[in-house]
């Protein structure tokens, strides 16, 4: 199909490459350095969708971000699909394949159309709220067939064969936009030695000044931009970031920008000497100070049919022309408020296409741009706007008659004009969504019909940004504000010589916003405010007549502004209509506010490669690999990966959990068992007040504590609540290890220094991390001593080496601390020894374990047997709200200590002593085949009325194979009082399950097996 | 083999006097990621520099300084984030917080260098502390080791903002390290032994479009 539209000369385009693109499965062509836009147009495509609500037809509208109709799902694979991409915006490759985003069966024969058509009357704002609310629960089933039939787009349902970054960058200055006062600015802080950022969302950096018909220094407006660009290009402290969005605005000037590094090469990125490089990556730029070259958006007119395909913006008219040299149209009709418009009609004039009239809402223009219209004989009509277009698919047509814009009233016969093109524009609208991002509300400027934005500190904003529109004081602007910029930041830089530029004298616009019809605007064609979501004039007015009169409500009730177009093009229209009808002024309705995203940002961006098996770290022990290598199953324990289970495989058949946990847990009770126990947060203390300061962070006592012993200690919040336990060696007179566990590790760290540092500096004492310098491997079971015996030299003697005493030695030749503390309450050696040796000694012990029966276990074995034993797990069995006295450990408090302790004062008030507290106890089911459900809610009277009052749950519960029943630990009310009463456990299924109260400990009681 | 240099302090060599296997905490992520090898193509080298002796020294900074001159020839660097080295460039010191910093020798010379730090250091309040086998130092050499870094750590690593001879503890992809530049090529990062896999896994990812290679 040959490009129709397409001039046979000008334009930034390279005629000499062709590339082939599919549109809704036809295929097209057009040229390198075309967008897809600007493609379809060459081509003569009119419609490129149908409209979100009442499914009307659509064609392109702006040439950049704020395109409203032309969102396209991209990918010719199921891979590759990319939804909701603005043609505008999608560099032409060969292959392309993109479909419209909505239309169905397409977008020329819409069925959706028909509801539009028959139901558009019967579709005022609001209409799924009134229509579908009722009954609430059926909301679910219409919201997913409204969904189905509007729609924006799809995800691939297949894995992205893409991958995507994150880049931290800092600068001076950050420039976003590229456009006269862009470059103007970067360039000046550039020469003044700053590191600068200067991005721009277009493919090519110079903004306006690529399709711009002034002069700069006699020469094409473009080629001053080519220059600047190759300065900046040559100079190491400038990193220049084309195809790049500045998304959003976050709080200390930390600006993310999204960089389309390989959508205009192709769908997936291209391979690169065997690597796909990031297809788009997410620059968090953490700037000095942030210059807003943004640029404005042109505002297009509120008239009937105004979203007919035909229907342009004047600015995006002559980008298609100059930039890409495709003429959208035969006939243009452009209907204007003010000067700079009249520049599409005389590069339509340029194109050698026929320019019918040009519709100015002023009565008397009188600006050069003007003098040079009517001098090339175009018929301008005064005082007049358009009304609406004519046409089904196309504009065909437009009515024109003079208006009174002040009283809001056609005031003269309406003339038609036959023409295929209607461009228009009422003004231009200074993008100031990212300043509004910083939170700063933006102020009305009459001078120039629009809103600036308001700088909070560090924030500056140049050119059509603050609204000078006019090129020359653009650019001086651009410098100075960098100068200023720097400035700030203590840095001095000198404006730049600027360019010459003709001078033009232009007219004062005049505000225009919506036309007046001769029909009300309820009855009158409709008159599209915000394309993108399909809200009319007659909808923000129906919405003031229902009492929406806040602006921030009249968006939500229209729907104006919202998702991937943030009121880009409609919002002041918006404003104007509602204050229009509240009989208020512009500035007196206010803005709504603008939100990041700027533009819909890939997902894949924003997470970078914080995914898949890089989503979250992964801790391992120094005897990880032997883990993997023995099957283990694992279990994540804050980051860590434990070893949850060491299932066999029997007969060709795998253990389930419980048989492998069963085997485990009798290896420990009969041979012996192996665990590795490096994960426990293990900080060295040194000081020497370092027993001091363990008596005031434990419960318990320190003072005696002999080198060479070790002792249980309990930790608690100020709030008397346990925070962490864990055991605590004397390794020298100043000198302590203190263990935590897995979990609470940094924890601990962060609540010791914050102590040391806030509250008793005065105290001579260090903590550092010693956790991953030493592992730890716990063996344990009656065999225990014998396996170690084999490989060690210390002495392990019961009478020398006493439960909980640590010792010195080597073991496997490597130098070892081993401390018998029991978790498992069977005889038990901790041995630790610096990680790097660990799976020598480890390796070794498996050596000579074999007779023994050695046998790794999990951490769900080293659960049970704790359990079974009554220890307690903080986090597991607590909650922040038991205190030791509820857990029973009044012998780990010590009371009568010297100098307070944390949690002391707390355990003294009167709730803190109560003695209906819940508190921890031993459950019996009465069943021994029954485990009880932990989280389980335990109740004294299950025939009680419910609600029943629910008296503690189960904290822990497990099978036990020693006992051969199930067993758990629980919280009940006032339960150190209830021994052998019975509970109730009423579950989900409608069973309830009985249990007695019983001690917490089930196993060894006297604790004599640890001491053996 | 144990030392009761003073009772108050229980000190003693964690190496073994044996010929013992010995992992670093790279040894699983080299077996199971691999070692991608260093070409022509590779614009970021990798390099592990394992089982080094690593101490951390706590306590004021002038008796600190006087003891180390004593014992090791040079002092604490002179400012917070920075780095002081011996001529080889083997031994240095890097400043961590207000009263710790972060002593890295060659593998072996820890254990004799505590003792004699101690016995120097006397009656000071300090405290040292041995951490060789928690950590590991690897290098990072290149044209785009620093572009590497950008996609990793929110810090600046641009020269002008980390001159040769700063250090820092950053935070680097999800995890925290310590990042350091003692010369002009060459980036170093401790990274702890329970991190030390998935900070290598994402090196290697962040790395693969330079090429990245691993020395062995």
């Amino acid at each position: 199909m040959s490009q129709v539209n397409r001039l046979r000369e000008g334009g930034r385009i390279d005629r000499a490459r062709t590339l082939s693109f599919t549109f809704n499965g036809k295929q097209y062509q057009g040229h390198a350095g075309d967008t897809l836009a600007s493609a379809l147009l060459a081509n003569g495509v009119d419609i490129v969708n149908r409209s979100f609500k009442y499914s009307r037809p659509r064609g392109i509208v702006a040439a950049g971000a704020e395109e409203p109709n032309a969102l396209v799902q991209l990918g010719s694979t199921e891979a590759a699909q990319v939804p909701n991409v603005r043609a505008t915006q999608q560099a032409l490759f060969d292959g392309l394949t993109a479909r419209s985003t909505n239309g169905w069966p397409n977008v020329q024969r819409d069925l959706m159309s028909l509801v539009g058509k028959l139901g558009g009357r019967f579709m005022p704002p609001g209409f799924y709220y009134k229509t579908f609310m009722a009954p609430a629960s059926m909301w679910m089933t219409y919201e997913k067939y409204i969904r189905k039939g509007a729609g924006l787009g799809r995800s691939p349902m297949e894995r992205d064969p893409d991958h995507y970054d994150h880049l931290n960058q800092h600068c001076d200055l950050l420039v976003i936009g590229a456009g006269p006062a862009g470059l103007a600015a970067a360039l000046t802080a550039a020469r003044g030695g700053a590191r600068v950022i200067l991005c721009d969302e277009q493919e090519e950096l110079g903004g306006s000044l690529l399709d711009s018909r002034e002069l700069l220094d006699h020469q094409p407006a473009a080629r001053w931009a080519e220059q600047v660009l190759a300065e900046l290009a040559g100079r190491d402290n400038v990193t220049l970031l084309p195809r790049t969005t500045a998304n959003g605005y976050h709080d200390h000037h930390f600006v993310t920008l999204h960089e389309r590094r390989t959508e205009h090469l192709g769908e997936t990125a291209p391979w690169v000497d065997g690597h796909r490089p990031s297809r788009s990556r997410m620059h968090r730029v953490r700037a000095g100070q942030v210059l807003l070259a943004t640029g404005a958006h042109e505002r297009p007119l509120v008239y009937g049919n105004n979203d007919l395909p035909g229907n342009l913006l004047a600015g995006a008219v002559s980008t298609y022309v100059r930039r890409y040299g495709v003429v959208p149209g035969n006939k243009l009709v452009l209907s204007t408020t003010n000067d700079h418009a009249y520049r599409a009609a005389l590069d339509w004039l340029d194109a050698g296409r026929e320019v019918v009239a040009i519709v100015d809402a002023r009565q008397a223009p009188d600006g050069e741009l003007v003098a040079q219209a009517r001098a090339r004989g175009i018929r301008i009509i005064t005082g007049s706007a358009v009304l609406e277009a004519r046409g089904s698919t196309r504009v065909s047509g437009a009515r024109v008659a003079t208006i009174d814009a002040e009283a809001f009233t056609v005031t003269g016969q309406a003339e038609t004009l036959a023409c295929d093109t209607l461009a228009s524009s009422g003004g231009y609208s200074p993008v100031i969504h990212l300043a509004s991002h910083t939170g700063a509300r933006p102020t009305w400027n009459d001078d120039i019909l629009g809103f600036v934005p308001s700088l909070v500190k560090g924030v500056h904003a140049a050119g059509s940004a603050r609204g000078i529109h006019d090129l020359a004081e653009g650019l001086a602007d651009g410098s100075a504000a960098a100068v200023k910029a720097l400035e700030a930041l203590g840095r001095t830089a000198q404006t730049i010589e600027l360019p010459q530029v003709d001078a033009r004298r232009e007219g004062a616009a005049c505000a225009l916003y919506q036309v007046p019809h001769e029909k009300p605007t309820l009855r009158g064609p409709k008159q599209f405010v915000d394309l993108q979501n399909d809200v009319t004039a007659a909808a923000i007015e129906l919405a003031t007549r229902e009492g929406f009169e806040s602006i921030e409500h009249v968006k939500r009730y229209t729907a104006m502004g919202f998702g991937t177009d943030q009121g880009k093009l409609g919002n002041i229209n918006g404003m104007a209509i509602a204050a229009r009808c509240l009989g208020k002024s512009i500035p007196e309705v206010g803005t709504t506010v603008f939100r990041p995203n700027y533009t819909p940002v890939t997902f894949g961006a924003i997470v970078g490669r914080h995914c898949r098996e890089l989503f979250d770290p992964e801790r391992y022990t120094a005897l990880h690999q032997w883990h993997v290598e023995h099957g283990a199953e694992f279990e994540d324990v804050g980051q860590w990966k434990r070893p949850w289970y060491f299932p066999k495989t029997v007969g060709g058949k795998q253990e389930s959990m419980h048989e492998a946990v069963a085997r485990e847990c009798l290896a420990v009770r009969e041979a012996v068992g192996i665990l590795d126990a490096s994960t426990l947060g293990k900080i060295d203390i040194q000081g020497p007040d370092a027993r001091e300061f363990l008596g005031r962070i434990y419960t318990n006592k320190w003072a005696k504590l002999e080198v060479g012993r070790a002792r249980y200690g309990l930790m608690c919040k100020d709030d008397g609540m346990l925070m962490d336990d864990g055991t605590t060696s004397c390794l020298g007179e100043n000198h302590f290890l203190m263990t935590t566990t897995t979990g609470g590790a940094a924890g601990v760290m962060e609540w010791l220094e914050l102590w040391h540092q806030t509250e008793w500096p005065e105290l001579d004492v260090t903590f550092t991390s010693v956790t991953d310098h030493w592992a730890t491997m716990t063996v344990t079971g009656p065999e225990a001593r014998k396996l170690l015996a084999e490989i060690t030299d210390i002495d392990l003697d019961r009478d020398t080496f006493k439960f909980m005493d640590w010792r010195e030695g080597k073991v496997a030749g490597v130098p070892a601390r081993v401390f018998r503390i029991s978790f498992t309450g069977e005889l038990a050696f901790e041995i630790n020894v610096q990680a790097n040796y660990a799976m020598h000694v480890w390796k070794t012990l498996f050596e000579h374990g074999d007779k023994y029966g050695l046998t790794p276990y999990g951490t769900e074995t080293m659960h049970v047997l704790r359990a079974e034993k009554g220890f307690i797990i903080a986090g597991q069995d607590t909650d922040g709200s038991v205190t030791p006295e509820d857990l029973g450990m009044q012998w780990a408090i010590g009371y009568d200590k010297p100098y307070s302790w944390i949690g002391k004062r707390a355990l003294s008030r009167p709730d803190t002593r109560r003695v209906d507290r819940k508190q921890l106890v031993g459950l019996k089911p009465k069943d021994p085949t029954v485990v009880l459900e932990e989280g389980a809610q335990i109740v004294f009277d299950p025939d009680h009325a419910i609600p029943m009052p629910m008296v503690g749950h189960v904290t822990s519960s497990y099978y036990s194979p020693t006992l051969e029943s199930g067993f758990a630990l629980a919280v009940v009310k006032g339960g150190h009082r209830r021994m052998g009463e019975t509970v109730y456990l009423p579950m989900v299924d409608g069973k309830t399950h009985a249990a007695e109260i019983v001690g917490t400990i089930f196993y060894d009681p006297k604790g004599e097996r640890q001491h053996v | 083999m144990s030392e009761h240099t003073a009772t108050w302090a229980n000190v003693y060599d964690v190496r073994p006097e044996t010929e013992v296997p010995a992992e670093s905490p790279l040894a699983w992520s080299c077996h199971h990621s691999g070692r991608p090898s260093v070409g022509a193509k590779s614009r970021v080298v990798l390099r592990e520099r394992a089982m080094l002796g690593h101490l951390i020294l706590r306590g004021g900074a002038i008796v600190l300084d006087e003891a180390l001159r004593q014992v090791l020839g040079f002092g604490l660097p002179a400012r917070p984030n920075s780095l002081s080295q011996d001529a080889s460039g083997e031994r240095s010191i890097q400043w961590l917080s207000p009263d710790e910093w972060l002593l890295i020798v060659p593998g072996g010379e820890e254990f004799e260098l505590e003792k004699r730090l101690r016995t120097a250091l006397g009656d000071a309040h300090y405290a040292i502390v041995n951490a060789s086998g928690g950590q590991t130092l690897i290098e990072l050499e290149g044209e785009c080791a620093r572009e590497l870094l950008m996609k990793s750590t929110p810090y600046d690593v641009h020269p002008e903002a980390f001159p040769v001879g700063k250090g820092v503890t950053t935070v680097f992809a999800k995890a925290n390290l310590i990042l350091r530049r003692p010369t002009e090529e060459r980036w170093e990062l401790v990274l702890r032994r329970s991190f030390a896999d998935y900070l290598y896994r994402w090196i290697l990812d962040a790395g693969a479009e330079y090429a990245i290679g691993v020395e062995a």
